[in-house]
Order: structure tokens, then sequence, then C-alpha cells
């Protein structure tokens, strides 16, 4: 280390760079501000006070109910956004419902049809520097309050067996299974604990006795996926918010391609079609290109797909184009497949897809990731469970399944759905159980890991975070009232939204952009 | 007002840390956009706004917690427990038995502040409070969700703050002591909006024959419709104005009542003495000396000692709103050993 006298005179040595770390106090309080930009954060909050003060009331409440906000957890970034906003509408008060070109905000305001809810513009040049993440513990929870004897040890045999499972005593673990089905006639298997206690058995003895699970058709899979479409908010959330990031960045663009990591029956799109054909000053044109698996029985489903959603866009006067990719796994498809041109809004749209690239060395995510870079999209939207399933240890995986699947089905039960949504969409998770239970290698591929393990892999791949904003956040929260079942929570986690069950949260998307290349040679080195 | 901004903003940051500043001065900028003129809040940016914490049942420092909702009511708590050396990350054995079997643990029930109408259990400042709490004071913490006004007006926060109780002295794993002598051993606590539902659940606890061990108001929100000294004195100058307090109460009371209405003055001219309800609880009643409504805590220190209840005051001279939410300064750690003599009676305390 060089001498630490900051005294330049004289010797032209630049002085040091400054102190990077995050206040640790504020830190605790969810606000992240480097210790050195304090003094700067509190002269604007001093600003911003005075600029409220002495701003015509109007105003001031057009900052809540119009202006869209970005990551409130960079402080710095909030007050100057604020700030900017009441200088702005002060200084020029006859514009104040006219989107400018740095902070636009929307003249409309909440309740609006459903139609519009997509046509709100946003200020789209606020965007922020990625940040350093604040390292978090591995979420290891495991706690299930019930209180009945009969489920408690229910719980504490499967943690058992689960770690005899690890130990390879698995001659034990058979007999403990015997055990937890005997125990399990008595408790009741409808629903709580006994339902999904039921699902880990039965992965637990397929694991124990070498059966394994049985892969699922692609054809059962899209089936399974629309019934859990149907019984929860989880995929309405995700395709809700993707669509709503991915209208904004295409803003200004006339050509724009949409890339579809798994269609499946292309529930996401119709909505997105009809909110382009209804954007002020006209739709663009839209290519989408939809990636599936093959289909077995001479039949295109993507195809067939692609025709409908084609269909649903001429009724609306959108130009729009289809194209399917099949392939097996998202490391078969190859960039040229996707023919993207140079002059179109690229987005790249990946629901709950992205996790099964995680898989054993040669793990294909970093080669994906890369020739994802390589388009240089506008836009790419990552949907994920929040959930940490890639660990190593099958105790800590196992442990983690536990409490978060429990969440929810506690969830789905609380929203009632209909039969037969309902137990397929029961089916549709207890198969993602049964790949993490009894799955290893290369057949893993519910390898779910959490929104700050994808930021840190994602920063690291060169994208950078493109914030999820105050709107989308009202809009998720205003879908959510459409479900009866209270408890659902939409929060916002530093420029991303999490969709959860009380609190907890289950499902996390976020959008990115590719980093310009100089990036990473810039920044401090600290 | 606006004229003498100048010498308010020197003011507080003269009394305060520089991060303590930024953190107050934050909530009160973000508080004044969300608080519309006509009564009704903007409640959707107040979450979003919100930085909010999930539970960890992995022991960090000490502390782990995780979140309880009862299917019935859809009230959640938030359960805070210490952890000792070897214990597994996964405790669910330990809901079937007691926190111990030898030594009394206290439970703190506590109720986050925000005026009635801001903040959650899950907000990332009550959140390091509560874990602090268990920390310094070797107890377990219950922080209790509550319904917020405006949506949700008197009286539902001590509705909530009452099923919260009941909940609390019902678990067999929240019972400590040894065999003989095993139960919960329950204070209630509680900032701002929080103190004051301290007060009115252990009211209705008294009255129905519920042992509270100790109720502990941490800068309690208490009013009236008189304008007090300490209210004109301190107006607009450490963060707190009379009117957004004027505005919290407009939003909580039933429509059309005013300050005067007992649940936001207990011992004012609507109100009534707690002479005689001999199962209220011991009080620690915490004062900062440059809150604006000190002189209605004061107050409510003085009604609980003419009605012949035990309370001490600790006023701290030079404290400001929310100065427990950093460890940065002398009047937080004087806080937290006050806290914990007060929950653990048996420990030799120095005697202030």
């Amino acid at each position: 280390m060089g001498p630490s006298s900051t005294s330049n005179a004289g010797t032209g040595k630049p002085p040091p760079p400054p102190r990077t770390e995050l206040d640790g106090f504020l830190a605790g309080a969810g606000h992240k501000v480097r210790s050195s930009d304090l003094h700067h954060v509190a002269q604007r909050l001093e600003r911003l006070e005075s600029a409220m003060v002495s701003s015509p009331s109007h105003v001031v409440s057009d900052l809540t109910s119009d202006t869209v906000h970005y990551n409130p957890a960079d402080l710095v970034s909030w007050v100057d956004s604020l700030l900017s906003e009441l200088t702005h509408s002060y200084h020029h008060p006859n514009n104040s419902s006219a989107p400018t070109s740095s902070t636009s905000s929307s003249s409309r305001s909440l309740p609006v049809d459903l139609d519009d809810l997509f046509a709100i513009p946003s200020a789209a040049n606020n965007w922020l520097q990625p940040e350093m993440p604040l390292s978090q513990p591995p979420q290891l929870t495991v706690f299930t309050t019930m209180e009945e004897d009969s489920g408690i040890r229910l719980v504490h045999a499967l943690m058992t067996c689960a770690e005899l499972v690890q130990r390879g005593d698995l001659h034990l673990a058979g007999t403990l299974v015997d055990e937890m089905t005997a125990l399990l006639t008595r408790i009741n298997t409808g629903c709580g604990i006994g339902k999904v206690a039921g699902y880990f058995i039965d992965a637990l003895s397929r694991r124990v006795s070498g059966a394994g699970s049985a892969p699922a058709s692609p054809h059962e899979t899209e089936i399974l996926y629309h019934h859990f479409y149907e019984a929860s908010p989880y995929l309405k959330f995700a395709h809700f918010t993707a669509n709503q990031a991915i209208l904004e960045a295409f803003e200004g663009h006339d050509c724009v391609h949409v890339i579809d990591f798994s269609l499946m029956h292309g529930l996401q799109w119709p909505a997105l079609i009809q909110a382009l054909a209804l954007r002020p000053g006209g739709p663009p044109i839209l290519r989408l290109t939809g990636i599936g698996p093959p289909s077995p029985d001479g039949r295109d489903t993507l195809r067939e797909i692609g025709h409908r959603l084609a269909e649903l866009a001429r009724s609306v006067n959108v130009r729009f184009a289809f194209r399917g990719v099949a392939a097996s796994g998202l490391e078969d498809v190859k960039p040229w497949m996707l023919q993207v041109s140079p002059n179109e809004a690229v987005a790249v749209n990946s629901i709950m897809q992205m996790h099964k690239l995680l898989g054993p060395d040669p793990s294909p995510i970093e080669p994906v990731l890369s020739w994802i870079r390589g388009l240089n999209p506008r836009i790419v939207t990552l949907v994920e469970q929040e959930v940490n399933h890639n660990q190593t240890g099958f105790l800590d995986r196992f442990t983690e399944a536990l409490y978060y699947y429990s969440t929810v089905f506690d969830s789905l039960e609380a929203a009632c759905p209909v039969q037969p949504d309902k137990a397929l969409a029961d089916m549709y998770l207890q198969r993602e159980i049964c790949n993490i239970v009894c799955c290893e290698g290369a057949a893993r591929i519910e390898r779910h890991e959490t929104l700050a393990q994808w930021r840190d892999r994602l920063n690291r791949s060169g994208f950078r975070p493109l914030p999820l904003g105050s709107n989308a956040f009202k809009q998720a929260s205003m879908l959510l009232t459409l479900f009866s079942a209270e408890g659902y929570s939409v929060e916002e986690n530093e420029g991303c939204l999490t969709l959860g069950w009380h609190s907890r949260p289950l499902i996390a998307a976020s959008a990115w952009q590719a980093s310009p290349l100089s990036a990473a040679i810039a920044g401090g080195d600290n | 007002m606006a004229g003498s901004n100048e010498v308010n903003i020197n003011e507080s940051k003269r009394v305060v840390p520089l991060n303590t500043w930024v953190l107050i001065s934050n909530f009160k900028l973000a508080y004044n956009l969300l608080r519309r003129s006509d009564g009704t809040f903007n409640r959707d940016l107040a979450e979003y706004l919100d930085r909010k914490v999930p539970a960890n049942t992995i022991p960090a420092d000490g502390v782990l917690s995780f979140d309880h909702v009862d299917r019935a009511t859809g009230l959640l708590n938030r359960v805070y427990l210490r952890t000792t050396e070897g214990q597994p990350a996964w405790g669910f054995e330990e809901l079937e038995k007691p926190l111990s079997t030898t030594e009394a643990v206290p439970v703190i029930v506590f109720f986050h502040g925000g005026s009635f109408t801001h903040s959650s259990a899950n907000s990332a400042i009550y959140d390091t409070l509560c874990r602090r709490l268990v920390k310094t004071c070797g107890a377990a913490v219950v922080s209790v969700n509550y319904r917020r006004s405006p949506e949700h007006r008197y009286p539902c926060a001590y509705e909530d703050g009452w099923t919260a109780l009941k909940w609390v002295k019902s678990r067999t794993w929240l019972r400590s002591g040894t065999p003989n002598d095993s139960k919960v051993h329950v204070y209630l606590a509680g900032d701002s909006s929080g103190g004051n539902i301290c007060h009115h659940v252990a009211v209705r606890a008294a009255e129905a024959g519920v042992e509270v061990l100790g109720n502990i108001l941490l800068q309690p929100m208490f009013g009236g419709q008189e304008r007090t000294e300490s209210e004109k004195r301190l107006d607009g100058k450490y963060f707190v104005t009379v009117r957004d307090r004027d505005w919290y109460w407009r939003a909580y009371l039933p429509e059309g009542e005013d300050r005067d209405h007992p649940a936001c003055n207990p011992f004012g001219p609507r109100g009534c003495s707690l002479e005689g309800l001999i199962r209220f609880p011991k009080s620690l009643v915490v004062v900062p000396g440059l809150d604006l409504v000190q002189d209605w805590q004061l107050a409510y220190v003085e009604g609980l000692r003419k009605s012949g209840h035990d309370v001490k005051l600790l006023y701290l001279k030079e404290a400001t709103i929310g100065f427990y939410f950093l460890p940065n300064n002398d009047h937080f750690y004087i806080l937290m050993e006050e806290i914990k003599c007060f929950v653990n009676p048996n420990l030799n305390c120095q005697k202030r």
C-alpha cells in the first residue's frame, strides 16, 4: 500500500479514490448511500424540502400521483430525480402535463380502463448505475408454524430423512419414508402441511428407491403451465410486469422484435400486442420469435400458436410476423436461428427458463448470456422463482424447498381457484418438487436461484439493471386486487419487483440491458 | 413557515449525526408526499417506498425470525427468537418446547410506529430494532402488523393489538420459568403510535384479567385539542410539525372526532382515571426532549401517577424523534439499558 498522506502539493500525485463503502446504519435501514455521499444527500434533501415548500401545492401533489419513482433504495438518485421533477415543473408551469425529454410524467391517473394501463409513458432516461450488491446470507428458511402434534412430527421426520439421504444412508432413509407414509394417514392430506408433506415424502421415496422422476412430456408441461397460470397470480404477474417493461423499452422504436425463451401457449403476448396497438403514435412492426420444444407427432405447435397471435394482431392492425424455433433446451439455440436484424429493437423475455441453464459444468449459462448480450437487446426481462434451490448440499436444498413450496401451496389454497385448475396447478408444482428432490446432475433442471444471485451473475456477465418503477408496482398491486385472496404482496426490491405470499417473496421480476463495453474498464478499483 | 426553514434545518442538523439526519429527513419528505390534503393517503407509493426485509430463520448475530399469519384474521406477527451456539438453523422443534424451563424469559409484544399510518412489522427499521431488542434484553419479540389508517381507523389497531396479545399468551412455546411456574412473561412495547396502542391494549388486558408485566412507551403518540407549549415551541424544528400530527389524528380517529377523543387523550376531558385498575402494569415512558408532543407524553405520565400506577419517566433531553433507529448516539444505549432492566427485574440494575 502506498503512503496514506493525501497532500499533493508539488508531488503531482492524485488524491486517493473516494471511499465507496456504504454507510452501514443506513444500509440496515434499506437505504444505500456511500459514506462519502452523505453530505451530498443531505444537501439535496434540504433543497428538496425548500423546493417542496415553495412550490404550488398541485405541483407537489403531481410528484406522487404522476411521477414514476425508481429504486428508492438508491437514495441519492431518488432525491435527485424528485428535485429535477420539481424544479422543472416549477420553471415550466405551463408544461406540467407534457412529457419532457429527461423526466416525463404521465398525465393520466388511476383508476383507468384496463386497456389504458399499458399506454403510460415512462421516465425513459432515468436509468441508474449498477449497484454494489450487499452480500446476503443464504435464506435458509423452514418455519412452518403449525402446532398440531403430527404436523410437527412429520416435518421433523422429513428433515431427518433428508439428512440421512445426504449422508448416503438410503436404507435407513427408506425406513423413515415408510414411517412417514404411515403418519400421513393420520392427518389431512387435502391441504396444509399434510398435502405438501405428501409431495415431499413421495419425492424422497422416489429418490431412495432409485425410481427417479418420470420426465413430463412437453405437451403435459404446457397444459400444467396453463392451469398454474389460471389458478394463481404468479405467471400473470410475470407476464404483466415483463410486458410493461418491454412496452416502455420499445418506446420510439418502429421495428421491434420479441424473443420469447419459452412460448408455451403464447399467453403473454395478446396483452402486449393490444398495448402496442394502442400506443400513442401507432404500433410498431412487431416480430415475435417463440422458442419451444419440438412437437413429436408431426404437428407444429409453435406455428399454430403463431397463427393465433397473428390473427389477433391483424384484428388490431398491428403488423406482425411470427417465427418458431424448435429446440429441446435453450442451450441448443444459436443466435443465428433468431434472425435478428440490425435496425430492430430487441426484447429477450425469459419467464422461469434461465435457471435451467445452471446445470453442472460445462454449464450453458455463460455462453447463453454471452450471445444474448451479443444481440444488444433493448431489454432483457427476467422472471425467476425467488429462492435458492441450487445449493449443492441436499439437506439445504430440501429444507429450502419445503419452506418455499409450503408457502406457495398456502397461497394457492387461499386463492380458492376452481377445479381442474387447482389440481393441475398442484401437479405443476409437484413436478418441480420432484425434480429438485429426486434428480441430480443434468437431469436436475429446476435450479432456482435468488434475485440477489441473478443480479450478481448478470452484473458480472456485462448487463446492467433497468429499474422497474412505481408505475409497474402500482399496476401489479392493482392486478392483485382482481384476486379475492388477501395476502399476496408486491414489493419493490432495488429496482425489481417481487410477488409473494404475505411477507415472503416467491417470484421476482427484473429487467436488464447490456452494459456498454467501456463500463467494464471504468469505475473504481476499490 | 417558508421563511423559517433555514433555521429549522440547521438546528436539527446540529443535534443528530449526519446519517440519522438523512434517514429521518428522508422519511419526513417522503411522508409529506404521501399525505394528501383531503385526508386520503397514497398507500401504493407508500408501500413502494417502504424498505422491507424478509424474515430470516438462519440465526444472524444470535437472532432468528419467522412470520406467522393467523388464518382467521389475516393478522401477521413476526416472531424474533434468540439462538444459542450450536443450535440448528431450522428450529421448528423448538416450537414445541418453552423458551426456558429454568428462568423467566421476557416476551415483548412490539407495536411499530408510523403514526398509525406508516410502516409495517417487516419494515427494515423496525425489523432491525426488534432484533436489537432480542439481543440486548435476551427477550423474544413478537412484532404486530396491525391494520393502519386511514383505511382502518380506531379501534382497529387496538383490536389487532388485543388479538396479538391473546395469541402470544396462548403459545406454549413462548412460556418460560420453572415447570410449576411456567407462563408467558409478556411486556408490551411500542414507539409513536405503537406506544399509544400499548396503553390501550394494556387497559383492556387489565380489565379482562390478562396479565401484562410491563408497558414500554417509547416516544408515544398522544395529543389533545389544546396547543401545548412544547407544540408551539418546537413546531417544525425537529422533523415534525403540528400540522402533520393533526393529519394523522384525523386519519385515525373516527370521522368528525376531535383530539380530545380518549384514544388520543386518555387522561383528558373525555378520558378517565385508571385509579383502581389494579392489574394495569408498571410503565416505562421514554420522552425525547426535542419531541414536540412531549407535553402530552408528560401529561400521560402524570395521569398514570395520579391513578396510583407505577411509572418511570426516562426523559432524554437532547434526543429527537427516531433517535432509537440507529445505534450511533448515547440516547440509544441508555434506552436499551433501561429496557433491559425493565424486562429483566431479576438483573441487578443500577437505580437511576
